[in-house]
């Protein structure tokens, strides 16, 4: 991780972000992020607020502007991004407010429905929330080969995170205990930033959570997905061990899940559907009499992009229409409940490539049995 | 995004101090004639639902519906699958799904027919939940919640010092034996969490002498012959941030008089006489609504809000001493004491 590939994506994404103004007619683009949704943020001005709120103005042909509401914030911005102003005040919503009006006659966009507030909203440029957010949608789908390498070191370390998971694993020790030393491990890596849940027990559990006191005991399936990132860009791998040896209805759930994410993974080729995937994933389930676990009830997603957020666009859902063009990442993850086990999860971060896709996770597809 | 520990102890946080809580919210909607309040929860933001019902998020988002009576009702933008946890680490009434907040917050109101309607930081809720309330009579009720938020009771406080014992413990983890900032940031980060912290934010100055503003590090830098490390760190929903400064040797003898200054300064709940150097910056942050700090004062605008004493605050300075920068931070509670 190095200060230089962070300043050559700033560069590479400031000049497609410009291209997209132009094209689009606009003169600037107001940007509103937090600690949570730092992505669009992240892509228009290479910042990552860690606390408040924080809203930048990214005009073509001038310097940016960043208002946030933390002195502490303001400071370090000033230092991260010499080249933009930086600005803090009790209320980086009025200062934003205030900046827009300025605007004046210029053709501005506001962005993004996820993180913009409703004082803003409500302001001049509402109307402008859809059209600001599809064009960072746009740019922010498609990588371009520096930030598709940014995934595949997430990846690699996505890969020696688990590692690091199924070493810490063993009955007695506590679900926070896990995640203390993955996240340890991360820091010590230069690694900012890792979203990660995870689940313990048996037929009773039915989803991923954030840590909590449970301790392992002896025939527990341990799910986690873990999520970090490298220079901004995040990777993740899904995957399920067991607290000594598989039983045999475990290991019969995992050739269902393995089967699962092959299919999704044969199915990831450029001008597919999202959907296709999804269905790829799915059809393994109803082939093996498990099709209601494929439903809302029991699952969220199949999969979902990874980017400059840990879940992006697309959503790998049976009816979503969106066609993968080369050059798109995401994991493909048939997660879901199994009744004769619990939750289960399986999951490798790919790149869509041009005839098909790119595995990036290393670790191997196998039910891992830690020593009880 | 990296959520550590999340667990309801009934101990540390007993059932009847939310109750009592949500009273006073309660009781200061009926003087107000508030049908209803709303509060945003979110990863970023989830100081004042926690506050009430010890939720706290680690993905999508909720808003809390507070009557004047009875147990509140969350919407949780969650997956069913997800409420038996919800129930399991907080405690609240009602849980509904949710997908669209906005819509059945507006469904919800109609149901309750709740005619006046005060959301904590209205201004900043996301619009994608604001718009279907547009109609809905929204009035802002930020300083209605503060005014219920403050003083710190037994419980916050009891947190607050919890959370600083794990600060300060990662504080002194991360400086043995560090050359990298990686080092310090894997040491605390491990402490922290092992010792239950639900979060940790770290911000580091690598080298003091080169500049004083504590990084979000991303990737690494060597750690110079003094550097600081602030460690913002949450507790079952408390908040506080500690700084440390560190020196390799023997501490430079202005920084022990800064230590002293600081702690008379945090007894006084205002700077104390006799600074040893210039105070290059300051400032002091207290949960005000949604976030788990929030900036009171600083070296800038003034402040309009008044606190009550024995609010929970943390205080933050960096002085310019004659041996260079100096960093500190560390919670109080207005007029009483230092904490941890």
């Amino acid at each position: 991780v190095s200060a230089q590939s962070s300043r050559v994506l700033r560069e590479e994404r400031r000049e497609r972000l410009d291209a997209a103004l132009a094209e689009s007619g606009l003169d600037a683009l107001v940007v509103a992020g937090d600690p949570w949704r730092s992505d669009y943020l992240r892509y228009a001005l290479d910042v990552t607020p860690l606390e408040g709120r924080a809203f930048a103005i990214v005009e073509r042909g001038a310097p940016p502007r960043l208002m946030v509401d933390s002195p502490a914030e303001a400071a370090r911005f000033a230092r991260e991004r010499p080249d933009a102003a930086v600005s803090w005040s009790r209320s980086a919503i009025a200062d934003a407010e205030r900046a827009i009006r300025e605007l004046g006659a210029r053709r501005a966009a506001l962005a993004p429905l996820a993180a913009v507030p409703y004082r803003l909203a409500a302001g001049p440029l509402g109307a402008t929330l859809a059209e600001g957010t599809a064009l960072l949608d746009r740019l922010m789908l498609l990588k371009s080969p520096r930030e598709i390498e940014a995934v595949r070191k997430a990846a690699a370390l996505a890969d020696e995170g688990y590692r690091v998971f199924r070493e810490a694993a063993r009955a007695g020790r506590a679900e926070y205990e896990l995640v203390a030393e993955v996240e340890s491990f991360f820091r010590s890596r230069g690694c900012p930033e890792n979203f990660q849940i995870l689940g313990s027990g048996g037929r009773e559990v039915r989803g991923m959570h954030p840590p909590g006191d449970r301790r392992l005991q002896a025939g527990d399936l341990v799910t986690t997905e873990l999520t970090p990132c490298v220079d901004g860009y995040y990777a993740q791998i899904c995957r399920t061990l067991v607290i000594g040896p598989a039983t045999d209805a475990q290991r019969r759930a995992f050739a269902v899940y393995d089967d699962a994410l092959a299919a999704g993974v044969a199915a990831l080729k450029p001008g597919a559907a999202a959907g296709d995937v999804a269905r790829a994933e799915n059809a393994v389930f109803r082939r093996e009499g498990l099709g209601d676990y494929v439903t809302s009830e029991y699952t969220r997603v199949r999969g979902h992009g990874l980017g400059l957020y840990v879940d992006a666009r697309p959503m790998l859902l049976e009816d979503v229409a969106l066609v993968l063009r080369p050059d798109m990442t995401l994991i493909v993850h048939p997660n879901t409940y199994h009744p004769e086990v619990g939750y289960f999860v399986h999951g490798d971060t790919v790149r869509v490539s041009a005839d098909g896709c790119e595995v990036m996770t290393r670790t191997a597809r196998e039910l891992f049995e830690v020593s009880a | 995004m990296r959520r550590g520990l999340i667990a309801w102890s009934r101990d540390e946080v007993p059932a009847a101090a939310l109750d009592a809580r949500v009273a006073k919210l309660q009781a200061a909607m009926r003087a107000e004639g508030l049908d209803a309040v709303l509060v945003y929860t979110s990863f970023p933001r989830p100081a004042a639902v926690a506050w009430l019902t010890h939720f706290v998020p680690y993905w999508n988002d909720g808003l809390l519906a507070v009557f004047p009576d009875g147990a509140p009702v969350l919407l949780a933008s969650f997956s069913k699958r997800v409420h038996p946890w919800i129930r399991e680490v907080s405690h609240v009434g009602e849980v509904r799904a949710a997908p669209d907040l906005g819509q059945a917050a507006a469904a919800l109101l109609g149901e309750r027919r709740a005619a006046r309607v005060g959301v904590v930081e209205l201004d900043a809720l996301p619009w994608r939940i604001a718009a279907p309330l547009a109609g809905a009579g929204l009035v802002d009720a930020s300083a209605l919640y503060l005014r219920a938020r403050h003083p710190a009771d037994a419980v916050e406080i009891a947190l607050a010092e919890r959370a600083t014992g794990i600060a300060k413990r990662a504080l002194a983890a991360a400086a043995e034996g560090a050359r990298l900032a990686s080092h310090a940031l894997a040491a605390a980060e491990k402490c922290a969490r092992l010792e239950g912290a639900e979060d940790v934010i770290a911000r580091l100055a690598p080298d003091l002498r080169e500049d004083a503003t504590p990084m979000r590090m991303e990737g690494d830098a060597p750690l110079g012959a003094r550097w600081a490390l602030e460690l913002t760190v949450s507790y079952k929903g408390t908040t506080v941030r500690v700084a440390r400064s560190f020196a390799s040797g023997a501490l430079p003898a202005s920084w022990q008089e800064a230590e002293a200054w600081f702690r008379r300064t945090l007894a006084l709940s205002a700077m104390a006489e006799g600074a040893p150097g210039r105070i290059a910056s300051y400032r002091v942050d207290v949960p005000l609504g949604t976030a788990p700090l929030d900036l009171w004062d600083a070296d800038g605008p003034e402040t309009s809000v008044p606190l009550e004493h024995g609010t929970l605050v943390v205080l933050s300075v960096s002085l310019a001493l004659k041996d260079g920068p100096w960093l500190a931070a560390a919670p109080a509670l207005i007029s009483r004491r230092a904490l941890g």
